[in-house]
């Protein structure tokens, strides 16, 4: 590192009139409006749950707390795994920086997965879908718009990951926009075909079905997979450093957001439920 | 500025908070498990229902202040991020009072609450 990373200050940014960094205010400014977004939803489906009509669903009989628990449990250690993410970046360790990323992606893509499960479980075996009852309605339009958050999340991440392999010499598009490619069909192929697919079975389906059933899924996530590992190796200088803390810091604050606005819908949707 | 991939640790950067987070992680897992058992105890309903909104706004605000780095940003970041918070959080109230009104409570359900009042 030479002599100007010494003087990065990443909390404070003397050229803007605030004194914070631009990218970090609009981040800030967009997730305080994404909190009256997310407001709207609980507490329409909170009204719903306190005035339910005839016939309504028992989110009882429908949820699994342990599963649920369980995502809770990995979203917040995926929040654990970005804020390493910032710290390693904001040392210069882009090498930490990039497993820490590829870290959280993994979990996010867990978290994703129990959700793809736990979404086809309540259609398919207690038939609770999105328009044959207004908890129906109101869960699926909660959770599903939460889950969209976290899916975009993993996405900006793989971008950010994807970046941080630019050569220092400018050129490589081809080869970032392949890398790109090969990330989001590694962990699309884990969170809607693998991750759902290895809990069912845990709750006792055969694995040699498994693979039967979704072969041709498989087969792209194992490709997927090899090239990750393969444009993953180190390929010399890369632009990214040091000056980039406040990139990841910005895609960090969005992680972390989905996970403070999980933190709320687990007590107020799944855990309140069972008293 | 360019860096090689394998950038190391010069000693010149900000102090590493590794530890920090990870201690932070740990108390936020056990806040969860916390609140799973909970709601399986044969306490008061009442209690539970505090203990649950007060441990889930301890999270809240760890992650936001430690993870988030409202703890050491310029507290401008802190008051935009609350003016949303607020009014989500007024929201929220507003609607949850405005439909616990009985003039506003959907027919069906005023419906179902005097059959069950005719079973009792």
């Amino acid at each position: 590192m030479n002599s100007h990373a010494a003087t990065i200050d990443h909390h404070h940014d003397a050229t803007t009139a605030t004194g914070i960094p631009n990218k970090k205010l609009l981040w800030w400014a967009f997730l305080a409006s994404d909190c009256m977004f997310f407001g709207a939803l609980i507490s329409t489906h909170l009204v719903y749950r306190l005035n339910p009509p005839p016939g309504n669903a028992v989110p009882t009989q429908i949820f699994n707390i342990e599963l649920t628990s369980f995502s809770t449990f990995i979203l917040l250690m995926s929040s654990l795994l970005m804020a390493l993410a910032v710290n390693a970046i904001q040392r210069g360790n882009v090498r930490s920086t990039r497993t820490m990323l590829l870290g959280t992606m993994f979990f996010g893509c867990l978290f994703l997965g129990g959700q793809v499960f736990e979404f086809t479980h309540f259609v398919y075996v207690k038939k609770m879908t999105l328009s044959n009852s207004i908890f129906g309605s109101t869960f699926f339009t909660l959770t599903g718009t939460h889950g969209t958050h976290v899916a975009i999340g993993v996405l900006l991440l793989g971008m950010m990951y994807v970046r941080t392999f630019k050569p220092a010499q400018g050129g490589g598009l081809l080869l970032n926009f392949v890398h790109l490619l090969a990330v989001c069909v590694t962990f699309g192929v884990a969170f809607i075909w693998f991750v759902p697919g290895m809990i069912e079975v845990v709750y006792g389906a055969s694995f040699s079905e498994l693979l039967r059933e979704h072969a041709i899924p498989f087969a792209a996530g194992i490709v997927g997979l090899i090239a990750l590992i393969a444009l993953g190796r180190t390929r010399g200088a890369v632009e990214f450093g040091e000056k980039n803390a406040i990139d990841v810091e910005a895609i960090g604050l969005y992680w972390h957001f989905v996970d403070i606005v999980w933190i709320i819908i687990f007590t107020a949707v799944y855990l309140l439920e069972y008293l | 500025m360019s860096a090689p991939a394998t950038t190391a640790d010069a000693g010149h950067h900000e102090p590493s908070k590794f530890h920090f987070y990870i201690q932070i992680a740990m108390i936020l897992s056990v806040i969860t498990g916390v609140e799973v058992v909970l709601v399986y105890l044969p306490i008061a309903k009442w209690f539970v229902v505090t203990a649950l909104c007060t441990l889930s706004a301890v999270k809240f605000m760890f992650v936001i202040f430690f993870f988030m780095h409202l703890r050491w940003d310029k507290v401008f970041c802190t008051i935009l991020f609350f003016i949303g918070l607020v009014l989500a959080g007024g929201t929220m109230w507003a609607l949850l009072h405005i439909f616990g009104a009985d003039a506003s409570k959907p027919l069906s359900a005023a419906m179902l609450e005097t059959a069950h009042l005719a079973i009792a």
